[in-house]
C-alpha cells in the first residue's frame, strides 16, 4: 500500500517538477535558458526558484565577471536525493494502480 | 439501532469511494508528472551538432571551391584542373577549415551556457556521427587514391553524411534532420542521374561532375541550412533585472 504523504508535495507542483528536472540533466542551468526551455515568466520562475533555495534542493552562482551578470543554478545532493525519491514513488503509484 | 447501521454503511461506502477518487486522481497526477519529466528530459538534451556560421562558412568555401573545376570544364569542354589527388587535399583541407570553426563555436556555445565543452549531447552526437562518417571517409578516400573515381567518391561522402546526421535525430533540432534528409534524398537523386548518363560516366576526367556534386550538396545545402537557422533564430533575450 502506498502511502500518499511520501509524496515530496514541493517537487509534486508542475513548474518547480519542471526546474528540478530540468536541473537534473545537466550540470548548470543560466536562469535565461531555464526562462526560455520553461516559457514562464520571471516573477513565475523566480518564486519557485526561491521555494527550491529555501529547501536546499537547488544551489544559486551569481557570476559578475562578464559585462552582464549571470545567474545560474544547480541541485544540491539533498535536491537531487529528493528527485529521485519523487520519481521512485510516482513509479510505485503508477505501479500500484497498474496491479489493482 | 437499524437507522444507525444504515448510517454506518453508507458512511462507511462513501468512504471507501472517496478513498477511490483520491487514489485515482493521485495516479492521473503520477502519469501526468512522469509524463512532464520524460518530454522535459527528451527536450534538454537537444543538441545542436554543426553550427550554422561554420556551416555557412564550409558551404560558401565549398561553393567557391566547385564552381572553380566546373567553369574550366565548361569553357574546356571537360578539361581538368587538377590531379585526383589535389582534388583530394583540397576537400580534405576545406573540411578540415569548416570542422576547425564549428569546433570552436560549439565550445564558444557551451562556454556561454556554462556547460563544459564536452557535455553529454558532444559524446551522443559522436557515437552517432562517427560509424557513417568512418565508412564515407575510407571507401570515398579508397575510390580517390586507388580507382580514380572522384564522382562516385563525392556521392559516397555525401550519402554517408546525409546518413550521420540523420543518426542523431534522436536529439537534434529539426533544421539538423532536415539537413541529412537534403543529403540522403540529394544524394540518391545525383546517383541516379550519374549512373543512368554514360556521357558523363564516360568523360576522360570526373573532376567536373564530382566538384558539381560537392557544390550543390556540401556548399548549397549547406548555406540553405545556415540561412534557415538565421532566420528562425529567436531574438536576443533580455535579462530580468
Amino acid at each position: 500500500m502506498i502511502d500518499f504523504d511520501q509524496i515530496d508535495k514541493l517537487i509534486h507542483e508542475k513548474g518547480r517538477l519542471s526546474i528540478m528536472t530540468l536541473l537534473s540533466t545537466r550540470g548548470e542551468w543560466a536562469f535565461q535558458d531555464l526562462k526560455t526551455e520553461l516559457g514562464m515568466s520571471d516573477g513565475n520562475l523566480i518564486s519557485h526558484l526561491r521555494t527550491l533555495g529555501t529547501a536546499g534542493y537547488i544551489k544559486e552562482t551569481r557570476d559578475e565577471s562578464g559585462t552582464r551578470p549571470r545567474t545560474s543554478y544547480e541541485l544540491t545532493a539533498a535536491g537531487r536525493k529528493a528527485f529521485k525519491d519523487y520519481v521512485e514513488v510516482l513509479g510505485e503509484i503508477v505501479k500500484a494502480a497498474q496491479q489493482t | 439501532m437499524r437507522q444507525c447501521t444504515l448510517h454506518h454503511k453508507v458512511s462507511l461506502a462513501s468512504f471507501t469511494l472517496s478513498a477511490k477518487v483520491i487514489a485515482m486522481s493521485t495516479t492521473e497526477a503520477a502519469l501526468e508528472n512522469l509524463r512532464i519529466i520524460r518530454s522535459l528530459m527528451e527536450k534538454a538534451h537537444i543538441y545542436r551538432a554543426v553550427s550554422a556560421p561554420a556551416a555557412l562558412t564550409g558551404g560558401l568555401l565549398a561553393l567557391a571551391a566547385s564552381a572553380w573545376p566546373v567553369q574550366h570544364a565548361l569553357a574546356t569542354q571537360g578539361g581538368s584542373l587538377m590531379s585526383p589527388g589535389t582534388f583530394l587535399d583540397l576537400w580534405i583541407a576545406i573540411l578540415l577549415v569548416a570542422s576547425s570553426l564549428n569546433v570552436l563555436l560549439l565550445a564558444i556555445e557551451a562556454k556561454r551556457r556554462g556547460q563544459p565543452f564536452v557535455s553529454e549531447g558532444m559524446r551522443m552526437a559522436l557515437r552517432a556521427f562517427a560509424p557513417p562518417m568512418l565508412v564515407g571517409g575510407c571507401v570515398g578516400i579508397g575510390l580517390i587514391v586507388f580507382l580514380h573515381n572522384l564522382t562516385l567518391a563525392a556521392l559516397i561522402w555525401v550519402l554517408c553524411y546525409g546518413l550521420a546526421l540523420l543518426s542523431t535525430s534522436g536529439f537534434s533540432p529539426r533544421s539538423l534532420v532536415r539537413l541529412g534528409w537534403a543529403f540522403v534524398i540529394a544524394g540518391l537523386a545525383l546517383f541516379l542521374a550519374w549512373a543512368a548518363n554514360s556521357d558523363v560516366r564516360l568523360l576522360s576526367s570526373d573532376e567536373a561532375p564530382a566538384s558539381l556534386v560537392m557544390g550543390l550538396t556540401f556548399g548549397l545545402l549547406h548555406v540553405i541550412y545556415a540561412l534557415a537557422v538565421f532566420l528562425t533564430k529567436k531574438p536576443a533575450e533580455v535579462r530580468p533585472k
